[in-house]
C-alpha cells in the first residue's frame, strides 16, 4: 500500500510521534522512509541565509551546517533508521509547506507524515502567514497523516479506523483510503457523518429526519463500494462536527481517523479558523489522515 | 597577494566556484582577502577612458556643490544629515577622486568606495529629481559599482549573485528543468480549483509572454500559479519561455556589466524565438528596470525599446481591470486604510505612478486609500534597494535606512501596505521584523485573486 513514506520533521521532540508512526508503517509495509528536514526559511539573497526553524536565529547554510544537521537527525532517529530497510535524509531550505510538497512530488511519495506542530513555529509564519499543515493538506497528491501527540503514535495492532465524511467529492478519495487501510490491516471501519447543527435552530423532528437521511446516504454512497468487506458500522451523530468526530474516535478506541480536506479558503489564516480537520488533529488521541486528491489512495 | 581565492577580479563562472564562495561563511575569507587585493590602476584608468561617457564626465564637472541634492536623499535624512551622506559629496569623494587621480588609488580607498557605493546609495535616483543640473547619483553610482566590480571590490553576496546569473542564468540555482517542472507542478496543483488552468511553455505567437523572478520558482511558486490564474481568468493567450524566463538582474546591482547584457540578451532571445505580441514580467521592480528600462541600452538597441512592447505587471493588471477582463467584486474591496509603496524602479524610472493608482481605484473602497507623503515619483526608497537588502556586511546601515519608510508608513496610519515590487516587499517585511510597528504587506496578485469575480464557466463543475 505504501512504497514511500515522506516524514517531514524538524527533528524536534514534537515530531517524534510522527517519526514513530512513519517508521513503524515503513517496517510493516517494507516501505522506504524519506526523512525531510527543511532547515530554514530563506531570509534574503540565495537561500543560504535562513531563519533556523527551531531557534528562529539567522544562520548560514553551508556544508558544515548541513552535515551537522544531518548528523543530528541520524542520531535522533538512529534506532528507527535501523529498523527499516530503506531510508534516506533529505535536507533543504525554503518555505516548509512548499518544500514538503516539492519533495513529495519529486519522490512520488505515497504518504506524508508530519507532526501537527512542527510546521507552526513563529519562524515559519513570519512574513509567510499560513499554516504549513493547511497548505500541505490542501495541495498534496497523496494522503497526509498528522500525528499531534506522542501517545497518538501507535501504528501497530489496529482495531478501528474512523472515517468521517461530509459527502464531498474529496471524501470519496478519503473513503477509498480508509477502506483499503482497513482491509490491509484487517480491522473495523466506522463510517461517520457528523451532522452539523452548530448555530442552527432545528427542532428534534427535523434533526431526526436529517439523521435518517444521512444514514441512508452513507449506505447508498459507500456500502456498494465495499464488496466483501463486512467489518463496518455506520454512525450519524449530530453536533459540532469536530467534537463528534473526536468523541467517536474515543468511543471506538480508534487508531486512525481518516477525513477529507477540501478547504477552498485561499487565506490560510481564515482556513485555520474554520477547519474541522485542524481541530480534529489538535484534539484527537490518534493519528489523523487527510486526503484531498484521488491520486494515491 | 594580488588576487585572492574568492576575492579577485574574475567573475564567478562555474558551479564549483559558486559553491566554494558560498561556503565561505559570511564572506569571512573573502573580506580578509580583500584587504590584500591589488588595485590595477592602469586597467581602472583604461576602463574609465573607454567607458565613461560625456554625460557622466560633464556631471562630475558641472556639479555646483550647491547641496540641493542633500535633503532629497533618504540616507542623508536618516543618518543625522552628516556631510558624508550628501549625494554630491558621496560621488565626488569616490568616483570624482578616481577620475582625478587617473585611477591611481589604493586598496583602502577602493574599500571606502565600496562601502559608499553599496551602503550609502541605493541607486533610487531620487536626488536626480532635485538637482538643478539633473545630476543623478543613482546613475553615477551604478557606474562606479561597475568599476569596483571590475577590480574585485564588491560585497560578497553580490559577487555570488552575479555568479548565479552567469552560471544558471538566474539569480538562484534554478535550472531550465527545474523551471519547466515547476510550471507543470503549479498547473497540476491548481487544476482542480481552476479547471483548464495551464502554464503553457514555449508557445509560439502568444499574445503575451511572461517572465519572472527566480525566487518564485525556487521558493514561492504560488506566485507563478497566481499569475497563471489571473491570465486564465482574463482569458489571456499567454506563454512562458523555457529559456530566458528569468528577468531579474542582481548583476545590475553588482556592477557586472557584461553579465547584465547577457541576462537581457537571454530574455530578448526568448522574445525573438517565441514571437509574442507583447511581454510582461512579474511584480518585481528592478527586474523591469533591468529588462525594459536599461536593457535596451545594454543591448545597443537603437530605439531604446525591447523587441516587443514590454509592460510592467502593474500595466498589465490595470489594463485587465480597465477592460473588464478581470472584475472585482465590489463587496470585497479593501475597507481599511491602505497605502501603496511606489517602487523607484518603475515609478521614478518609468513613470508608472498613475497606472498603479488606477489599480488602487478598483481594489480599494473610495476613501480608504492613503498616500504616503511624499509619493509617486517623489517617494522614498523602501530602504533596501540596489542590493542593500541582501548584503550582510551592511545590515546595520540597511536597518537604519528602513527608518524613512517606517516613518512614512506610520504617518499614514495604515496597517496594510500594498508593495508590488518584490524587493520593496522584502524591505517592508524586514522593517516589521526589525521595528515591529504592526503592519501587514501584500503583493497585488493574491489580493486580486481574493477579490475578483470568477465567471461561472471557469468554476469547478461539481461543487
Ligand atoms: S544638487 Fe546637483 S549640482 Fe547641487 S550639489 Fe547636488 S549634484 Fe551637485
Ligand atoms: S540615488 Fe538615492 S540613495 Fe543614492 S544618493 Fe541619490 S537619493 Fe541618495
Ligand atoms: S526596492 Fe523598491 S523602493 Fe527600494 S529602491 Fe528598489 S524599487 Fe525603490
Amino acid at each position: 500500500m505504501f512504497k514511500k513514506i515522506l516524514l517531514a520533521t524538524s527533528g524536534a521532540p514534537s515530531t517524534f510521534g510522527a517519526a514513530r508512526v512513519a517508521f513503524d508503517m515503513a517496517k510493516r509495509y517494507g516501505a522506504e522512509v524519506v526523512v525531510l528536514n527543511v532547515m530554514g526559511v530563506p531570509t534574503k539573497a540565495f537561500s543560504h541565509i535562513v531563519n533556523d526553524v527551531r531557534t528562529g536565529e539567522e544562520i548560514e547554510v553551508d556544508e558544515e551546517y548541513r552535515s551537522w544537521v544531518e548528523e543530528e537527525l541520524k542520531t535522533t532517529f538512529e534506532k528507527q533508521i535501523e529498523t527499516v530497510e530503506y531510508s534516506k535524509i533529505v535536507l533543504t531550505t525554503g518555505v516548509p509547506s512548499r518544500e514538503i510538497l516539492r519533495c513529495a512530488r519529486e519522490e512520488d511519495a505515497d504518504l506524508i507524515v508530519m507532526g501537527a506542530s512542527s510546521g507552526d513555529s513563529s519562524v515559519y509564519r513570519k512574513g509567510y502567514p499560513g499554516s504549513t499543515l493547511q497548505k500541505v493538506a490542501k495541495a498534496a497528491r497523496c494522503p497526509v497523516m498528522t500525528v499531534h501527540r506522542e501517545t497518538a503514535s501507535y501504528w501497530g495492532g489496529f482495531s478501528n479506523i474512523v472515517f468521517a465524511t461530509d459527502f464531498s467529492k474529496q471524501a470519496e478519495s478519503a473513503f477509498r483510503f480508509a477502506l483499503s487501510s482497513a482491509r490491509e490491516m484487517g480491522c473495523d471501519l466506522t463510517l461517520l457523518h457528523a451532522l452539523d447543527i452548530s448555530g442552527k435552530v432545528l427542532d428534534q423532528n427535523e434533526i431526526e429526519d436529517q439523521l435518517i437521511a444521512a444514514r441512508d446516504r452513507i449506505r447508498a454512497t459507500y456500502v456498494p463500494l465495499m464488496g466483501d468487506f463486512k467489518d463496518f458500522d455506520i454512525e450519524v451523530w449530530e453536533g459540532v462536527p469536530y467534537v463528534e468526530i473526536v468523541k467517536m474516535a474515543r468511543e471506538k478506541s480508534a487508531d486512525l481517523i481518516v477525513m477529507a480536506h477540501h478547504n477552498h479558503e485561499l487565506d490560510p489564516e481564515k482556513a485555520r479558523i474554520g477547519s474541522t480537520m485542524e481541530q480534529v488533529i489538535l484534539r484527537a488521541g490518534c493519528p489523523v489522515v487527510s486526503v484531498s486528491k484521488p491520486d494515491k489512495v | 597577494m594580488p588576487e585572492g581565492k574568492f576575492c579577485n577580479k574574475t567573475p564567478i563562472t562555474t558551479d564549483e566556484q559558486l559553491k566554494a564562495t558560498l561556503n565561505d561563511k559570511g564572506g569571512k575569507q573573502y573580506y580578509e582577502e580583500m584587504n590584500h587585493l591589488e588595485v590595477d590602476s592602469e586597467k581602472l584608468w583604461g576602463t574609465i577612458q573607454k567607458t565613461m561617457k560625456s554625460r557622466l564626465k560633464t556631471w562630475l564637472e558641472i556639479c555646483a556643490h550647491c547641496g540641493l541634492c542633500a535633503e532629497p536623499c533618504f540616507l542623508y535624512q536618516v543618518n543625522g544629515r552628516v556631510p558624508e551622506q550628501v549625494p554630491s559629496y558621496k560621488i565626488q569623494a569616490t568616483l570624482g577622486q578616481i577620475v582625478k587621480k587617473k585611477g591611481k588609488v589604493d586598496n583602502a580607498f577602493m574599500q571606502m568606495c565600496m562601502e559608499t557605493a553599496w551602503s550609502k546609495c541605493t541607486c533610487c535616483n531620487r536626488c536626480g529629481h532635485y538637482c538643478p543640473h539633473g545630476i543623478d547619483m543613482g546613475v553615477m553610482f551604478s557606474y562606479l559599482r561597475g568599476l569596483l566590480y571590475g577590480q574585485g571590490f564588491v560585497p560578497w553576496e553580490l559577487k555570488i549573485g552575479a555568479g548565479m546569473h552567469r552560471v544558471y542564468r538566474a539569480q538562484m540555482d534554478v535550472t531550465t528543468e527545474d523551471w519547466v517542472e515547476t510550471c507543470e507542478w503549479m498547473a497540476e496543483e491548481n487544476e482542480d480549483e481552476w479547471p483548464g488552468l495551464e502554464i503553457p511553455v514555449d508557445k509560439v505567437g502568444a499574445d503575451i509572454m511572461y517572465t519572472c523572478n527566480a525566487r518564485e520558482p525556487k521558493h514561492y511558486p504560488e506566485d507563478l500559479a497566481e499569475a497563471a490564474i489571473l491570465f486564465h481568468v482574463a482569458g489571456e493567450n499567454w506563454t512562458v519561455p523555457s529559456e530566458g524566463w528569468e528577468q531579474t538582474s542582481l548583476s545590475m546591482f553588482a556592477g557586472d556589466w557584461e553579465c547584465c547584457k547577457d541576462n537581457v540578451a537571454n530574455v530578448y532571445a526568448a522574445i525573438e524565438r517565441l514571437k509574442p505580441k507583447r511581454a510582461t514580467g512579474t511584480e518585481c521592480g528592478h527586474a523591469h528596470r533591468a529588462t525594459v528600462i536599461e536593457g535596451p541600452y545594454w543591448m545597443g538597441r537603437e530605439d531604446g525599446q525591447p523587441p516587443v512592447p514590454f509592460l510592467h505587471y502593474v500595466e498589465w493588471l490595470a489594463e485587465a481591470l480597465r477592460e473588464g477582463k478581470i472584475k472585482i467584486d465590489p463587496s470585497k474591496r479593501i475597507k481599511e486604510p491602505v497605502t501603496l509603496q511606489d517602487s523607484c524602479n518603475y515609478v521614478r524610472n518609468q513613470g508608472l505612478k498613475d497606472v498603479t493608482r488606477e489599480i488602487i481605484s478598483y481594489l480599494v473602497e473610495p476613501g480608504y486609500f492613503v498616500e504616503m507623503a511624499p509619493c509617486k515619483e517623489h517617494n522614498y526608497c523602501c530602504g533596501g534597494g540596489g542590493g542593500f537588502n541582501g548584503i550582510g556586511k551592511y545590515r546595520e546601515q540597511r536597518n537604519m535606512a528602513l527608518r524613512k519608510k517606517m516613518d512614512q508608513i506610520l504617518d499614514t496610519g495604515c496597517k496594510l501596505v500594498i508593495a508590488p515590487c518584490h524587493n520593496c516587499w522584502d524591505a517592508i517585511r524586514d522593517l516589521e521584523e526589525e521595528y515591529e510597528i504592526g503592519i501587514r504587506w501584500t503583493f497585488l496578485k493574491p489580493l486580486v485573486i481574493k477579490m475578483m469575480e470568477v465567471p461561472e464557466h471557469l468554476l469547478p463543475k461539481d461543487e
